[in-house]
């Protein structure tokens, strides 16, 4: 069934690091969930010659909430966002994600670092990080760096992890007082779907105006991506319905929907601006 | 969950004590506590694992297939291609099950030089394990040169079209001609004309098809399998060349089968290769392979032309319906021919022309699927109601109410179903049980549908068919029932076990059903056709009934009366009205015993038998009798995206009798998912004939989070020609469930999508073409 491959467990991170440092000549995959990538195994999509095994890397779990960010490891699991009150609280656009990202199964093993490794441009969990201004922390034997969610995609199915790396951390600054961050799917079902359309916004509001808004979407391009023209026609004003189909207008033609099995490009350019409109109306309502 | 019975049409006195009542099903407790194994589950030492190599494009010439390489790997033990036998074929017409002619429908078990579907097989394998036979699969070289093939049934009736099967690709034709059509539309003051989509559609079993063969001491080639059908044993051993006699089929609980394991599976290719063997062999389909490995149920365009005055009487309707058979023939003359009977659905329609075809492409052969033809005409015919009462501005129910069919009348074929008709009992109220509508909001706009419908329970009475059962009391008074029908999960032999000791007085915790092996239980037939209860069910009843007035009358002498006036229940066998004339029903039959009385009974029942129908006009009879029900809906549409949500699913359905109405209300469930997921969100693509949705992270059947609760209501007219008046539910559950669904989206947007399934981004579409016209 499976092409035969060679699996290092190793037992804490520094081990996990060396073991994915020394890869010459060989193609050597981090596994934390597999959720993805045996599928793509067992399709002969992927064939490592050596795997380096997460699953005892404790160092990679956890959660912290600081007085000013949050920060989880990057084998946290769907399910464990899904179990932690203060998520709910402090980053729902993640919670309405992972409420509906695959199945059970899926969710108790898929973590937020291979969701974002994974480069797909239907990553769920990614549009919500995204409005969250997510940092990721990368790591390998030689070095440590971080580098904003945003800038970690290059194109499809590409992104600036090297071989080596791991993502060991997500981080995010707290919500601002007041403010809204919500991410709708549209897919073919209502749960256990791709998403053919996914819209991630953060607005948040002080005197009237709008001080920050963050909208992010995924499946509609070949990357999950920020709308950032549409973010930019917000902030600062006070948003009205015209300015808001501006905006959701402008997200919409930032996008760059292919056809596909599960919807045509037109729909998928079409739901991603009423889904934008929807989602920032709706915030704005509750801001105000 | 409800029920309803009526006096018309019940019998009176019926006093049961097993029937009726939601007991645990016998198979349940195995399967609760995993303790029941499945097809899939046995072993035997010694085994070779099997793999199925496939073509990978829809239509092409085999130029070169080379198995060299994979029979010299290390631990392969055979590769077998057409070349090995190049004049096998293998049946794929239902009839040999009961000794009526068949049609010619054969298919080469391998290909020999010509591919006509993706996925038909090349070359089969067997190996010491799985993945060297997978292995060995990748070692095979072949080359196929593609060939201009047809993927629409339209197109492939075009002249020039590529031909896939005969001189014009028709597969099937059938007819009927009833009344006078031309003064049934003369008569009318509208007439109305739309054309409707079905689907493909994937039964997505949770058991993939899986079976093990070994070559037994007399030379029989024994096959434990995961079939509808264990009577494919003559086909089995017609195909690989040996007498019926030497092929012996044993099924086991079968983890579902909707129709997709009705046809031959993998049940021929484990024969051959354990004849060429002499080992067990075992062949298992992963997801994938099952996806392309069995057909599919048959896409139809049909279109309806329906006269009406304007009081809403229909006075003539016009269908003509195409239907995709792809590749190979399998079942789609008998799918046409259910399409073509339910044409006009449980309405009278005495000016009434159908036209009814089966087209063959290159996409994957399509064949039983639970509804089988008659569920398609149900998705046109009832969306065509709900057009023609907006047209005429009369309420949707009372259109319906001034149509249906009633007790005593005549259906399409001019044959007048035997039982009850009670679809306006049903539609009543399924419709009232939808209760105050839900609010609408901004975007979300909802809706009702409501959908009625005839749907034939037992097979085509050509067919003749029959079905045996056994029934027998051991010396401590349990009860064993032997009987070959197969068990889909659906409660089917606990439901001969209930009937069982309902006749002999016993409880259902004292009886032990053999069933599904084609050489030691008695024959049953298929369990496909809403065919199971009825069939089996009457024989189960018969032999215990028979064996029953024996017991009885050797009692009556015990007690010195008659027998009429002896009784049994719950293991006891008394006197009627005679608290002290009572022993243990154990004690009467170890008289019998004693005294030589046979304690069993063989019984077969059989299926009223007729011909075919009459070719010209399509008049006769069809079917033994039919079940007649209604399922109504409530849904959101996001008018936004076309996010279609089932708020409300209700069905009513009168079942004639209710065996065991838990089985028959998880019959409803089902059929609610099933008919959901058909209506919505499964979509089986197909790109030049090969299936690019082949795995369930494409395919979507609803889940727990889509599907709202199901309201069950039953009705029990006790009509039926099943036991006690038993109807059937297997397909009855599923066929209105789609219609009901397309018409509240209708109601809800006030545009209708003609082609299913409604995805949101044809709902979308069909708000823009409004919008834009």
């Amino acid at each position: 069934m499976y092409a035969p491959f060679e699996l290092d467990i190793p037992t804490d991170l520094p081990g996990a690091l060396a073991a994915l440092a020394n890869g010459a000549g060989e193609t050597v995959l981090p596994i934390a969930g597999g959720t993805n990538l045996i599928v793509d195994i067992r399709a002969r999509r992927e064939r490592p010659d050596r795997m380096v095994g997460l699953g005892e890397v404790d160092e990679l779990k956890g959660m912290e909430f600081g007085p000013e960010r949050i920060a989880i490891g990057g084998r946290t699991t769907v399910s464990d966002l899904l179990r932690a009150p203060e998520i709910a609280r402090e980053a729902p656009a993640l919670i309405d994600a992972a409420r509906l990202f695959g199945g059970l199964m899926v969710r108790n093993t898929g973590t937020v670092a291979g969701n974002i490794a994974s480069g797909s441009p239907a990553a769920d969990l990614v549009p919500p990080l995204l409005t969250l201004d997510a940092e990721l922390t990368l790591a390998s034997a030689n070095a440590t760096r971080t580098m904003a969610l945003d800038d970690y995609y290059l194109g499809y199915k590409e992104d600036a992890r090297t071989p080596d790396e791991l993502i060991t951390r997500i981080a995010w600054p707290r919500l601002p007082a007041n403010a809204v961050n919500s991410f709708y799917k549209l897919a073919r079902r209502k749960g256990d779907a791709i998403t053919v359309t996914g819209v991630a916004v953060t607005l948040a509001a002080a005197d009237g105006r709008c001080t920050r808004a963050r909208i992010a979407l995924c499946s509609v391009a070949p990357v999950v991506f920020r709308a950032r023209q549409a973010e930019a026609l917000l902030e600062g004003r006070a948003l009205t319905p015209a300015l808001i189909d501006e905006a959701a207008a402008e997200a919409a033609a930032a996008a760059r929907p292919i056809d596909d099995i599960r919807a045509s490009a037109d729909y998928r350019r079409h739901t991603a601006l009423a889904l934008t409109r929807r989602l920032v109306g709706q915030a704005w309502d509750r801001l105000a | 969950m409800s029920r309803t019975e009526s006096d018309a049409g019940a019998r009176p006195n019926v006093q049961f004590r097993q029937v009726g009542k939601p007991l645990t099903r016998t198979d349940a407790p195995g399967k609760v506590t995993g303790r029941t194994p499945y097809a899939g589950d046995y072993v035997m030492p010694n085994t070779l694992h099997m793999r199925v190599l496939r073509a990978d494009v829809a239509s092409a010439r085999l130029t070169r297939l080379d198995v060299s390489k994979a029979r010299a790997l290390k631990g392969v033990a055979c590769v077998l291609t057409a070349a090995d036998m190049p004049d096998r074929t293998s049946a794929t017409d239902i009839p040999g099950q009961t000794g009526q002619k068949r049609l010619d429908t054969d298919q080469p078990i391998l290909v020999k030089d010509r591919v006509r579907y993706f996925g038909e097989p090349l070359a089969l394998i067997a190996a010491e394990t799985r993945d060297i036979a997978d292995h060995a699969a990748e070692l095979i070289e072949f080359e196929l040169e593609p060939i201009p093939g047809v993927y629409d049934p339209l197109e492939a009736l075009k002249p020039g079209a590529a031909l896939v099967y005969g001189a014009d690709n028709i597969v099937a034709e059938r007819k009927i001609r009833k009344g006078d059509i031309e003064a049934g539309f003369a008569e009318a003051d509208l007439v109305i004309e739309n054309t409707y989509k079905t689907p493909f559609q994937e039964h997505a079993f949770l058991e993939p098809e899986v079976g093990l063969a070994w070559v037994d001491e007399n030379d029989v080639v024994n096959i434990r399998v995961s079939t509808q059908v264990i009577e494919h044993f003559r086909p089995i051993a017609d195909a690989i060349g040996v007498p019926h006699n030497k092929v012996r089929v044993r099924g086991a609980l079968v983890g579902g089968g909707f129709g997709g394991k009705e046809d031959l599976t993998v049940e021929v290719y484990l024969a051959l290769l354990a004849k060429h063997t002499g080992r067990p062999v075992r062949l298992e389909y992963s997801r994938e392979d099952s996806f392309v490995g069995h057909g599919k149920r048959h896409p139809f365009v049909l279109t309806y032309r329906t006269g009406v005055t304007n009081e809403g009487k229909i006075t003539a309707m016009d269908v003509q319906m195409i239907a995709d058979a792809g590749a190979y023939v399998f079942l789609s003359p008998y799918v046409v021919l259910y399409a073509l009977v339910a044409a006009p659905g449980p309405y009278r329609v005495d000016n009434l022309n159908v036209f009814a075809r089966a087209v063959a492409t290159n996409n994957m052969y399509t064949s039983a699927f639970r509804g089988f033809g008659a569920l398609q005409a149900c998705a046109a015919y009832e969306q065509q109601m709900d057009e023609i009462a907006g047209t005429l501005g009369i309420d949707r129910l009372e259109l319906r109410r001034r149509n249906f069919l009633k007790t005593g009348e005549p259906m399409s074929t001019g044959f007048v179903p035997p039982s009850a008709i009670w679809t306006e009992q049903c539609a009543e109220q399924a419709w009232a049980a939808l209760g105050e509508p839900a609010p609408v909001q901004g975007p979300i706009r909802t809706g009702r549908g409501l959908a009625c419908y005839q749907q034939s329970y037992g097979r085509l009475t050509f067919l003749h068919d029959t079905s045996e059962a056994w029934v027998g009391v051991e010396m401590d008074g349990t009860v064993v029932v032997r009987s070959g029908v197969t068990d889909i999960g659906a409660g089917q032999i606990s439901a001969l076990g209930q009937i069982a000791v309902e006749v002999l007085g016993v409880t259902l915790d004292n009886v032990v059903i053999y069933n599904s092996d084609s050489a030691v239980t008695p024959l049953a037939g298929t369990t496909t056709a809403t065919r199971a209860l009825y069939m089996t069910g009457n024989a189960a009843k018969q032999a215990a009934e028979t064996l029953r007035a024996r017991l009885v009358e050797r009692a009556a002498r015990e007690f010195g009366v008659e027998a009429g006036d002896v009784d049994m229940a719950f293991n006891e066998v008394f006197v009627i009205d005679r608290p002290e004339k009572t022993m243990p029903l154990v004690n009467l039959v170890r008289i019998c015993a004693a005294e030589g009385i046979h304690r069993s009974e063989l019984a077969i029942f059989r299926a009223p038998f007729g011909d075919f129908l009459d070719p010209e006009t399509g008049q006769g009879q069809a079917h033994p009798d039919y079940a007649y029900g209604a399922h109504a809906v409530e849904v959101s549409v996001d008018v936004e995206t076309g996010e279609v949500e089932v708020l409300k699913s209700i069905a009513a359905h009168d079942v004639g009798q209710c065996i065991n109405p838990a089985a028959v209300e998880g019959q409803i469930q089902g059929g609610a998912q099933n008919g959901q997921g058909y209506a919505l969100s499964e979509e089986m693509l197909y790109e030049e004939g090969r299936l690019v949705t082949p795995s369930f992270s494409e395919y979507l059947m609803p889940t727990a989070m889509d599907m709202p609760r199901v309201e069950c209501i039953i009705l029990e007219s006790r009509s039926g020609v099943g036991p006690f008046g038993a109807k059937g539910i297997g397909e009855p559950a599923m066929t209105a469930v789609a219609p009901a669904i397309a018409n509240a989206v209708a109601d809800a947007i006030g545009v209708r999508v003609f082609e299913m399934p409604i995805t949101p981004e044809r709902v979308v579409r069909a708000l823009q073409q409004r919008d834009a016209s």
